[in-house]
């Protein structure tokens, strides 16, 4: 069985701080609605109802980062010569192939938390509005020279619509 | 630019018509074309207050209608206070809209608080079409629409212009746009100005012999047999010196324009008869058939009456006024296809593909060569006795009125498909590119080359199977799907935007997995599901490398050649 992906790459996986960044920002969407509900609960005595919801939301809170950590673990990409390969996913997973030549722009974005990891997120835009190119998790100064790089790219190689 | 210009005719100062070079003004009368939606609020004013109590309109609006229109008198001021609005913003709107061909784009400022540049860069010309809705149509009027590659909000409207105007500004940017990258890959200089100048020598020289094959319909407005010294001598400047502005609004001096239409070679059109009957063969219908039936049955069989089933299907209380949104929404839909699909007509050019239809709005679409992204085949259970398909397009650029504009064809035999898809790619790169076709068209499993999806897949496609399956020839990818609508998708290897393979995690223990085509904005979105996940990793490598192949060596000139147009 070959694999799930082009034959001839290398893969380059997204920083492992990716996990952090993301558990994080994971935990305060679950610990909003929690911390409200078992505050909740214990003003007006019902524990059973606290607690139930704090397990609950102890229990996603898990599950989502063991899944996160798997997402990381999956995401990928590669400079070919003529084109950018990323990946991602294990459960659902995509493997998209971006030719230099059809880039428009290069996008590079980092929030508060993942200046703070020092990562950044690539993002390749085509003339489709299909196409789902972006790497999460790059190291900052990585980014930058990825985006140069590829820009550069493709410049050279940039073919009409 | 060496001929003389031969003696003016005694009718008046000769105008050349070209793309304005300072900023320039709409025809002031658009205000006039453009602000009739006001009226209609005044006359859907007038409708509720005379409709009668059976339609069920809602008694507060109808309170106010009445109070509107309580005297006659009352009325009319009202209407002539909104007129009066109305036509005073859009005189505002008009004074700040402006437009110039610049040195390598056509630029507009609009605007009065939020002012708004754009430039539509004449390299990056997707497709320009020219719109006449009804009123504008009566009175001779078209508004330009140019599209460009990338970006939200990056087409230019120009609404309105006289016909005359609109048509010799369209050929004059196909011209330019076809000159500008010619000579970007020439390595020469690339400005309008030069372009401009390069493509005047040759129009002079070639047009003792042309002028034969351009239709009525698309010639341009000329003065008597002068026409063919369009674009030669220093005239041209002087009908300019002084002014911007198009043509002067009262004495308006006849002409010709600088770049006429380029000849055009009809493909095929599309029968009124053909179009009204391919639409009443669509589900809705199949729907309203339902209806009667329906009803009928629950009358005789479970003896309910009229009014029972309508509160049941409307919910308890509603009135007739509850249908009327639903057989609106019918009838829009109807109407958008007889009207986008009327007198459809498709022809070919040097500078394109040429599309006109339309019944109240017409529409007069250039594709130029090679723009087409990708093509997609369609055929409802319906059509299938006649053997009739729908063609649609991804152009690049198009950005709103999806169905208005990238319709390639809205009813045709198969033999008119064919020639559609032969149209756009008229090289298949295949040996047998009408049975190939065929295969794509309505073949199933691996018959004709075809990489069919494993039947592994019938868990997920059911019904659909034995149809799904890809084949890649020289120039084209093929994907065939659908069981009741047929469908194919011809996505040309050059166009190619991005390629992608998905699996989940059902997929993955059946060994199946989806490959998708991105293409531009459009509604084609080509994508092969359910393949055998070998065939589907097999295939982004070699679609990859197709592309990539295909890219470095295609040009529009190679299109024409085809086509036949150039030799």
């Amino acid at each position: 069985m070959t694999e799930f992906q082009p034959d001839d790459v290398t893969w380059q996986y997204v920083s492992r701080k990716l996990i952090p960044a993301r558990v994080i920002t994971l935990w305060i969407w679950i610990a909003i609605p929690i911390v409200g509900v078992t505050a909740l609960g214990v003003i007006l005595g019902v524990w059973s109802l606290a607690g139930a919801v704090f397990g609950a939301g102890l229990v996603v809170g898990l599950w989502g980062s063991w899944i996160v950590r798997r997402q990381v673990t999956a995401h990928a990409w590669a400079e070919r010569e003529d084109d950018l390969v990323i990946k991602r996913g294990r459960m659902w997973r995509a493997v998209t192939v971006v030719p230099y030549g059809r880039m428009q722009y290069v996008e590079v974005e980092s929030g508060p938390l993942a200046r703070h990891f020092g990562i950044a997120k690539v993002q390749l835009h085509t003339a489709s509005p299909g196409t789902d190119a972006s790497i999460a998790g790059v190291p900052a100064a990585e980014a930058d020279r990825l985006r140069d790089r590829l820009t550069s790219r493709g410049e050279s190689q940039l073919a009409g619509l | 630019m060496n001929d003389p210009i031969p003696s003016l005719p005694a009718r008046g100062p000769r105008v050349v018509y070209r793309a304005p070079r300072e900023w320039t003004r709409m025809h002031p009368i658009s205000p006039l074309l453009g602000g009739w939606a006001v009226m209609g609020v005044a006359l859907a004013v007038l409708a509720y207050n005379v409709a009668p109590s059976w339609t069920g309109v809602d008694p507060d609006l109808q309170e106010i209608a009445h109070i509107l229109t309580r005297s006659l008198v009352g009325f009319a001021l009202a209407l002539v206070a909104i007129l009066a609005i109305a036509l005073m913003l859009g005189y505002v709107q008009w004074r700040f809209n402006e437009f110039r061909l610049g040195d390598e784009a056509v630029h507009q400022r609009k605007g009065v608080l939020f002012k708004q540049q754009r430039q539509a860069r004449l390299d990056r010309l997707q497709a320009v079409d020219l719109v006449q809705p009804l009123l504008a149509r009566i009175f001779g009027f078209a508004a330009i629409k140019i599209e460009v590659a990338g970006g939200e909000n990056s087409g230019i409207q120009l609404a309105y212009l006289r016909l005359g105007d609109a048509e010799a500004i369209r050929n004059e940017l196909l011209a330019l746009s076809a000159g500008v990258k010619r000579a970007k890959a020439a390595g020469t200089e690339a400005s309008v100005d030069a372009v401009a100048e390069r493509l005047a020598a040759p129009v002079a020289g070639a047009d003792a012999t042309a002028g034969t094959g351009v239709t009525a319909a698309d010639a341009v407005a000329r003065d008597g047999g002068d026409a063919a010294y369009a674009g030669a001598g220093e005239g041209k400047d002087s009908a300019y010196a002084g002014r911007g502005s198009l043509r002067d609004v009262v004495a308006m001096p006849s002409g010709v324009a600088e770049h006429e239409a380029v000849p055009e070679r009809p493909v095929y059109e599309v029968p009124v008869a053909r179009l009204i009957l391919s639409i009443v063969l669509t589900w809705p219908t199949l729907w309203i058939m339902m209806i009667p039936i329906v009803v009928g049955a629950a009358v005789w069989v479970w003896g309910l009456s009229i009014d029972q089933i309508v509160s049941f299907t409307f919910g308890a209380g509603a009135g007739f006024a509850a249908v009327v949104p639903a057989i609106l929404a019918l009838a829009g839909y109807y109407w958008t296809r007889v009207n986008g699909g009327f007198g459809f007509k498709a022809a070919i050019a040097e500078d394109g593909i040429r599309l006109r239809h339309g019944l109240t709005e017409t529409r007069r679409q250039t594709v130029p060569a090679g723009r087409v992204q990708a093509v997609r085949f369609e055929q409802s259970l319906l059509w299938r006795r006649a053997d009739w398909w729908r063609v649609t397009i991804n152009v690049a650029g198009y950005q709103d009125d999806q169905v208005a504009v990238s319709t390639l064809l809205p009813v045709g035999t198969r033999q008119d498909a064919l020639t559609a898809l032969w149209m756009v790619l008229p090289d298949l790169g295949d040996p047998d590119p009408e049975g190939t076709v065929s295969y794509a068209l309505s073949g199933s499993g691996a018959e004709g080359g075809f990489t069919p999806s494993p039947s592994r897949a019938r868990l997920f496609d059911p019904f659909q199977w034995r149809q799904r399956g890809v084949r890649a020839t020289e120039r084209a990818l093929m994907i065939r799907r659908g069981r009741l609508v047929r469908e194919m998708f011809v996505v040309p290897h050059e166009r190619t935007q991005s390629l992608a393979i998905q699996q989940g995690p059902l997929q993955r223990r059946r060994r199946l997995a989806s490959f998708t085509v991105h293409s531009t904005r459009g509604p084609v979105r080509p994508v092969a599901e359910n393949l055998d996940v070998d065939d589907a990793v097999a295939l982004l490598d070699s679609q990859t490398a197709r592309a990539r192949e295909s890219r470095a060596t295609q040009t529009p000139e190679q299109w024409m050649t085809a086509v036949g147009i150039r030799g």
